[in-house]
């Protein structure tokens, strides 16, 4: 993890230094880093573990996979986080550089490293749950997928959980959580209160003085536009870049490619109605385009039912938390401990209790494992919108004497709207990620902890595995699953650039508080 | 310089010392005020304030017994130099801030909450972006739990006329620009019908020339027979703005703050700008803030 998370920092520093000192590698870097960004990058893990381990056999291939799946997840971020950093530095401070003579190694310590810090704190912050997730799962991924053992707390956890060695799984349970606390309040904490003095520029008038808070809604509004394919650090309403070619280019290149997979796989279900060879059967192993089609369809109702539960719960919940002050100080860090823990760790916790729901125990533990995914993200967002609203709106309100319930209408609600919106968009992208925990998860040789009837988060995890599913041997694993996680990513890209860009277009033009 | 310790009254060129007593009632200055009630004590009375912040543990003094009176008819200017704490003061007068000992009082009452007849202006104007400007000045009228929505209406569409705003009814706050933002702000306290009128620094965020024309409608704007404001206290660092606005002027010392200078500023209304006793005036509050 750590070593995953040094590379990541290297990387991005490299990489966004020079994609934001060098126009030609700008062009190229940055449309790039774009379309990794936006793609379910568990999905791709299988692909990776057997590439890399095809080339470097053995529990090394393995270990190198996972650091290269944690780096991935982490990598992204950071490096439009140095980018966007060094690109904002002020003119000034440039020309006082070259004016003094400073040597291009000399200005990359003095200057830009120092710039990106604050930022590459941000960025570690948030990352570090995704990671963490990635972590736990793609241990045990790795495990079950290529029968090699990694060492790591992730398959510890795991079978222990499944051997029914609570004890042991608990002792697992609570070094792991430990272990986030420290890295969290000792490590994490620090570095950003550190890397706080290393910003250009002041605090926008009576903004909330809240560093994880600014954190937040800094990342989100950054990753959305990265999401809508924009210039990072333009706003959606406006696209005005010299890059802005590149990136309406590629923004029309993946809806023609959309429009093509829909045709294709129009084409192949008409054909196959016609010959009436497919017969769906739904429990036997899914071989073809139309069953990709249709996990696929199951998977995108159960991420929104989730969705729906997740913003009935995170809504209230967190603009509750964020009011009070002594309840917003004391939950916070353990909101984030628990945040921090991901729900691969737990499900051999939970499943005993979701068994006890009979023949919905599968569909139940995916819902929680997609909650537990998906809920932090509103709720972190919820509350940043009211944190970040400014002290003279607290007093305004006052002073006008506003009751509880004109404030909630009036105000928290419409001040949380952008936020929640892009909570809202966060909060469903990393639901595709978890869908390959949530829909059929388990270690080697053992009956799988999740199993749902369809969905395209299990198309995946079987057809890597490659193995007969209830007695009936896959026909083409590599097709299905080339086409399973190309369809996953065409439907989360298209949707966003469809339907997610409008509304957040539509709430930042309405209800964005910072005009 | 002055001795920053002693707390003195001294007067701009022209005019007489002043105690805590209500101003000569002459006819000029009668007939820009609305008929008051039967009270004729201070309106606001600020009596021997002191508050401190606590940082780590540590009192901090922010205003050192502060005294100040504001009478009908008077528009009082608070200044002194950053972080004296007058926008502090001038929020405890509003009921937003406890002092830590002393009080605020509004005829007579000791303030300890929010009061209807107190309406607040500020600087950053802070209208609901997701509002209309009429929405927003129905919104300031939430209190008012004895209005029907339609009567709401009614009153701030006045309120908005009275502003300078009609016809921007139905208009974002993001479409305003910043004099008309600011101007929705003054329509939603004058909506309130409030008796004493409170402004943190309510020009500083907009452009000198917006700023003037603001400032050359807002005293017959809020001082005129049919307006419920009896006093106005305005936070100000821009000294033309006070001699040009103010009948009364409060300077505060540096951190932590206390009343420098407690003064009349009695030149004739329309007051010209280009005027020697204007130019004077000016010049003697730049000496008590240097």
């Amino acid at each position: 993890m750590i070593v995953a998370l040094f590379l990541s920092v290297l990387f991005s520093l490299a990489i966004g230094i020079t994609a934001a000192r060098n126009r030609k590698a700008e062009t190229v870097i940055i449309p790039t880093l774009d379309v990794l960004q936006s793609i379910p990058i568990l999905g791709f893990f299988p692909i990776v573990i057997y590439g890399i381990a095809a080339v470097l056999p053995g529990p090394a291939g393995v270990d190198l996979a996972v650091i290269f799946l944690i780096f991935t997840s982490m990598s992204w971020n950071i490096a439009f986080g140095v980018y966007e950093a060094v690109r904002s530095i002020p003119q000034d401070y440039l020309d006082l550089s070259s004016m003094s003579n400073t040597g291009s190694l000399q200005r990359i310590v003095s200057l830009y490293i120092p710039a990106s810090l604050s930022r590459i704190a941000y960025n570690t912050q948030i990352s570090w749950a995704v990671g963490l997730f990635y972590l736990i799962s793609s241990e045990v991924i790795s495990e079950s997928t290529s029968k090699l053992a990694v060492r790591g707390i992730g398959v510890d956890i795991f079978n222990f959980g499944i051997a029914h060695d609570y004890t042991a799984y608990a002792y697992c349970l609570v070094i792991l959580i430990i272990a986030v606390i420290i890295w969290q309040f000792i490590f994490l904490r620090e570095f950003t209160l550190w890397a706080e003095k290393y910003r250009f520029g002041d605090d926008p008038h009576g903004a909330h003085k809240d560093p994880l808070m600014r954190a937040y809604s800094w990342v989100n509004q950054r990753s959305l536009s990265k999401l809508f394919l924009l210039k990072p650090g333009k706003t959606v309403t406006s696209i005005t870049s010299p890059l802005s070619r590149y990136r309406r280019g590629l923004k029309y290149s993946f809806l023609i490619l959309f429009a093509v997979f829909l045709v294709f796989e129009v084409g192949t279900l008409i054909s196959s109605a016609k010959t009436g060879a497919s017969t769906i059967n739904l429990a036997a192993l899914p071989s073809d385009e139309l069953t990709v089609m249709i996990g696929l369809g199951y998977s995108f109702v159960r991420i929104w039912y989730v969705y729906f539960i997740c913003v009935l719960v995170a809504l209230p919940v967190g603009i509750v938390i964020a009011l009070h002050e002594r309840a917003y100080n004391a939950l916070v860090p353990v909101i984030e401990v628990i945040a921090s823990v991901p729900a691969p760790a737990l499900l051999p916790a939970i499943v005993p209790f979701t068994l006890l729901t009979g023949s919905l125990a599968g569909e139940f533990t995916a819902a929680i494992v997609i909650f537990l995914g998906m809920i932090w993200y509103l709720l972190f967002n919820v509350m940043a919108g009211i944190r970040t609203l400014p002290g003279d709106l607290w007093e305004l309100k006052r002073s006008l004497r506003v009751s509880p319930l004109q404030a909630w209408r009036n105000i928290y609600l419409p001040a949380v709207a952008t936020a929640f919106v892009t909570g809202s968009i966060t909060a469903i992208g990393a639901a595709w990620n978890t869908l390959i925990v949530a829909e059929y998860f388990g270690s080697s040789g053992q009956a799988p902890l999740t199993q749902v009837g369809d969905g395209i988060g299990k198309i995946i995890v079987v057809a890597t595995n490659c193995a007969p599913v209830n007695g009936i041997p896959m026909e083409n694993c590599s097709l299905t699953l080339a086409l399973a996680v190309l369809s996953m990513t065409a439907l989360v890209i298209a949707f966003n650039l469809i339907v997610w860009r409008r509304v957040y277009r539509y709430t930042t033009k309405r209800f964005a508080y910072n005009r | 310089m002055l001795k920053l310790a002693t707390r003195q009254s001294s007067s701009v060129e022209g005019s007489t010392p002043v105690a805590n007593s209500p101003p000569a009632k002459d006819a000029s200055v009668q007939a820009r005020w609305a008929e008051g009630g039967p009270w004729d004590g201070p309106l606001i009375e600020v009596d021997h304030v002191n508050l401190n912040f606590t940082k780590e543990k540590i009192a901090l003094p922010v205003l050192v017994d502060v005294s100040l009176s504001a009478f009908k008819n008077e528009f009082v200017a608070l200044t002194g130099p950053s972080g004296c704490g007058k926008s502090t003061l001038l929020r405890i007068i509003a009921g937003l801030i406890k002092p830590s000992s002393g009080v605020a009082k509004f005829k007579g009452q000791t303030i300890t909450e929010p009061r209807h007849e107190l309406a607040m202006i500020f600087q950053t104007f802070v209208l609901l972006p997701w509002k209309t400007s009429l929405d927003n000045v129905v919104f300031g009228l939430s209190s008012r739990t004895d209005l029907a929505d339609g009567e709401k209406r009614k009153i701030s569409l006045q309120a908005l006329d009275n502003a300078g705003l009609s016809g921007f009814e139905n208009v974002y706050p993001g479409e305003l620009s910043g004099g008309m933002k600011q101007r929705v702000g003054i329509a939603r306290a004058l909506a309130l019908q409030p008796e004493v009128l409170l402004m943190d620094e309510p020009f500083s965020a907009l452009d000198n020339l917006t700023a003037d024309r603001l400032r050359r409608e807002i005293y017959s704007l809020l001082i005129n027979p049919s307006s419920s404001i009896q006093t106005v206290i305005m936070v100000s660092h821009n000294v033309d703005e006070i001699i040009e606005l103010a009948d009364r002027i409060v300077v505060l010392s540096a951190r932590p703050g206390h009343v420098v200078v407690d003064m009349k500023n009695e030149l004739p209304r329309p007051r010209n700008k280009k005027s020697s006793e204007f130019l004077q005036s000016v010049d003697k509050l730049y000496s008590y803030l240097a």
